[in-house]
């Protein structure tokens, strides 16, 4: 295995060995310019040397790649502690895993202090890359797409942070993924900052994860744009999501997804908080999703057995305690369907819900359709799941025991659709409050704002 | 297709000096194989040699098939993970002296030193199962002080010795099968980190992550094997005691069995009872999913579909389920398992379908495992009907 005793001499020589090769297939960086215990160079298109060298390489090794187009034949699959994977950039250097013919993600890497940089992954069979269980991950400038858009056969996830703890997500770019863009799941401690997500079903998924920060992201003509949510089962309740600064516009692709939780997505949303708890929703930009900017929903929307979202205590990860989660019909359990302390604030709203979508499977669009009547749908909406009293006109007849707050967001308009009470058949008038929408005019989170997210 | 690999070792044993107790050559004077000359050779402290010889495990011949070393004892399994129906020829090794220590659940605790052996070959054609055979890959599991060691070795084109081959490879198998159809694989020899799609494990996911077996476990392990020669037939877990290389067992009979799978490959689901199907589907899930989808799996954990098969929960099991993230994978369907409609359960559907993407389990297979497949379809056709609540609220 000559490769492998090349590695084990460190970057000196590598970079000695680099000499050799066209100077300009490492025009951004080489070894020389890396700071790692090992460093490997491998040519652009070497897919070979590419997999023997990741299946090869000691802790702590950081693999350049050159500038090229790797054409992968499986998977590359990382398991090594402190593996950095550096391209020359988005548009020099590309894994392409068109040619694999076995089953596999992209780049499919286990290992804390992961760092994937200056690439494009594309046509990965299942995710583009998928980081799972790891402490300490960093995706930058990381390009995820599939060539043909709007097929329900691409991946599901481009980058897939999950299971992970310290995640950075900055930079990159997510397109044409037939269930996420950009999906961070079950993770603690993150940060999703200045990417783009476009042409994916949900552009960026926030989904059982505690405490992260999504500012100064562009999602642009995906069916859903910035969602948040629980799923059931999942050993991390959600928690501590702020969502800022975003441009969220245009959001009305198509619905592509083969199924799964996200073909129930209509067509044209800004964004939803479901299942979720200490959200804040501020500061964002919301254009053009034509049927609707923000949804506030129960999980019992997806989900409405509540036994599903019964959490073992024992079972879960991360802080929990202090959320005065509902019990669950068994001792020591919880539940996590309902959505609860939310703030919604500073949005600026433009020309939306201004054609919801006619066939979305929950029948929310139809329901909007019926509703509106061709008037623009409210910005924000809230289904009232949980809520003990409803009255379509009277405001001190609502109740808000879930601490939905929209009393600084002025700029957007509100109703409460009363989910529960609607039916094909029989639609029960909305309730819509002027601003500042009492009962729901509150404007901070029970139990102080969303802490900022300190990555180590 | 089970029978083919069983006959094959009888073929083999029988030919071997020390299976028959023969001498100089075959009573037919048919050839006869060469054993490993010199002791096994698992070096700790050096790099992992560039060839498989270098262990002397075993040797292969065409004409005589596998020949062990001492302290190499070959073992089959009651369920097998299909691996695109490559025939697998496992063995354990255990250093002089070492033993391995019996659980009735868990795997066998095996000294460090220890290795696990797992060559995976095919047969030009499946209804000649022990003529034309060739050998893709040898697997070995190695045990380090610091865990499990995984090294995949190729076997090179003219079959004398196979190279350690980290990159893994991607190779177009074709073969004709047990019916007389031409079949071609996609055959996937994993990269040396895709070993731990599958051997990798943490008891939380806030532990650190560990190599495992998998096969070498009491359940699997417990059924008889034809060792040839005098030893004939005898179950593995005695087999191993008598050889003074396990401890702790207790008698076979004492001892739970995963369902056998072969009278199903050979003849399919027949007449089997419902209980029958039900053991068969659950061993055939623990052995094929489980390594994965169990609450210590890695990955297992984040989709929370348990399939282990000591798993109880149904919710855990799949059933009216919605997946986590299966992405495409789904089918276009909505929950893993829809009690009596195979057809609308994920499970089914990715068990069967040959989409790259879709199909499970994730390594190993790149053809549709019929019997398999007809399996779980009997085994949720079976179970009493459940409309899992579908969406939404509204009408």
């Amino acid at each position: 295995m000559p490769r492998l005793t090349m590695f084990v001499l460190g970057a000196g020589f590598i970079a000695g060995c680099g000499d050799n090769l066209a100077p300009s297939n490492f025009p951004t960086i080489d070894c020389t310019k890396v700071n790692a215990t090992h460093c490997v160079e491998v040519h652009g298109g070497d897919s070979a040397g590419l997999l023997t060298v990741a299946n090869s390489i000691d802790a702590n090794t950081t693999i350049v790649l050159g500038a090229g187009t790797f054409a992968m034949t499986n998977q590359l699959t990382l398991r090594t502690t402190g593996a950095h994977l550096i391209g020359q950039g988005v548009d020099l250097t590309t894994l392409d895993f068109g040619p694999t013919t076995t089953q596999g993600n992209g780049v499919d890497a286990v290992g804390d202090d992961f760092l994937i940089q200056d690439l494009t992954v594309r046509d990965a069979a299942k995710d583009g890359i998928r980081v799972e269980a790891s402490k300490g991950v960093v995706f930058r400038r990381i390009h995820a797409t599939w060539s043909k858009p709007s097929d329900p056969n691409n991946g599901g996830y481009g980058i897939y942070p999950v299971k992970s703890q310290n995640v950075l997500v900055e930079g990159s770019s997510a397109e044409n993924a037939s269930d996420a863009g950009l999906y961070v799941g079950q993770c603690q401690h993150v940060i999703v900052r200045n990417n783009t997500v476009t042409g994916n079903v949900a552009g960026l998924e926030i989904e059982n994860t505690e405490y992260a920060d999504v500012y100064g992201n562009t999602a642009e003509d995906n069916t859903g744009g910035i969602v948040v949510f629980d799923l059931p089962g999942n050993p991390i309740v959600g928690r501590d999501v702020r969502l800022r600064d975003n441009f969220i516009r245009n959001n009305n692709h198509a619905n592509f997804a083969s199924g799964g939780t996200v073909a129930g997505i209509p067509s044209g949303t800004g964004t939803f908080a479901m299942a979720s708890r200490r959200v804040e929703i501020t500061g964002n930009t919301y254009q053009n999703n034509n049927t609707g900017d923000i949804a506030l929903i129960s999980g019992l929307a997806l989900e409405p057995d509540v036994t599903k979202w019964t959490l073992p205590m024992a079972m879960l990860s991360g802080t929990y305690t202090d959320l005065g989660l509902l019990p669950g019909g068994a001792p020591n359990t919880i539940m996590n369907f309902r959505g609860e302390n939310i703030v919604v604030a500073h949005n600026k709203h433009m020309g939306s819900g201004t054609m919801p979508d006619a066939f979305d499977p929950l029948h929310i669009g139809q329901l909007l359709i019926l509703a509106y009547q061709g008037h623009p749908v409210d910005n924000v909406l809230y289904d009232a799941i949980g809520e003990s009293e409803f009255d379509s006109t009277d405001a001190t007849k609502n109740t808000n025991v879930n601490h939905m707050c929209v009393g600084g967001n002025p700029g957007g308009t509100f109703a409460s659709l009363a989910l529960a009470l609607q039916s094909a058949t029989s639609q029960v008038p909305f309730f819509r409050p002027a601003a500042p929408f009492a009962p729901f005019d509150c404007t901070a989170l029970a139990g102080g704002p969303v802490a900022d997210v300190i990555l180590p | 297709m089970p029978k083919t690999q069983v006959s094959l070792l009888v073929v083999a044993a029988c030919l071997l000096p020390s299976g028959c107790g023969g001498g100089g050559g075959g009573p037919d004077g048919s050839p006869v194989a060469t054993r490993p000359s010199g002791p096994v050779n698992v070096d700790l402290e050096a790099a992992p040699p560039e060839r498989l010889s270098s262990y002397n495990l075993f040797t292969w011949d065409p004409a005589t098939g596998f020949s062990f070393n001492d302290r190499v004892v070959p073992y089959d399994v009651n369920t097998a993970l299909f691996s695109d129906y490559a025939l697998k020829q496992r063995a354990i090794y255990l250093p002089d002296g070492a033993t391995a220590s019996f659980d009735p659940e868990q795997p066998f605790d095996l000294p460090v030193g220890a290795a696990i052996v797992k060559t995976f070959y095919y047969p030009a054609d499946f209804r000649t199962p022990s003529e034309h055979l060739t050998l893709i890959e040898t697997r070995l599991l190695v045990r380090h002080a610091d865990g499990w060691h995984p090294l995949p070795y190729i076997w090179d084109a003219e079959q004398h010795d196979a190279v350690l081959s980290p990159a893994g490879e991607v190779r177009a198998v074709s073969f004709i099968d047990a019916a007389g159809a031409a079949q071609t694989a996609n055959y996937l020899v994993p990269q040396r980190n895709e070993c731990q799609s599958c051997h990798a494990e943490q008891d939380t996911p806030d532990s650190p992550i560990e190599l495992v077996v998998i096969g070498v476990k009491a359940r699997h392990l417990n059924r008889s094997y034809d060792y040839g020669g005098k030893v004939g037939a005898r179950n593995q877990l005695d087999r191993l005691t008598e050889l003074g290389m396990l401890t702790g067992a207790p008698a076979a009979a004492t001892v739970p069995a995963a369902y056998d799978f072969r009278p199903i490959e050979a003849g399919g689901l027949g007449a089997l009872s419902p209980p029958q199907i039900e053991a068969a589907a659950r061993s055939y899930l623990d052995i094929n999913c489980a390594h994965c989808h169990n609450p210590h799996g890695v990955q297992g954990m984040t989709s929370q579909l348990f399939l282990n098969h000591d798993s109880t929960d149904a919710f855990h099991l799949g059933v009216c389920k919605r997946p986590g993230s299966a992405g495409a994978g789904n089918g276009g369907l909505t929950f893993d398992i829809v009690p009596g409609d195979p057809d609308s359960s994920i499970l089914y559907f990715r068990t069967d379908t040959t989409m790259v993407g879709a199909m499970m389990p994730l390594l190993s297979r790149s053809l549709t495992h019929g019997r398999g497949a007809e399996l779980i379809r009997a085994w949720i056709a079976a179970m009493p009907a459940l409309a899992c609540t579908a969406p939404p609220l509204l009408p």
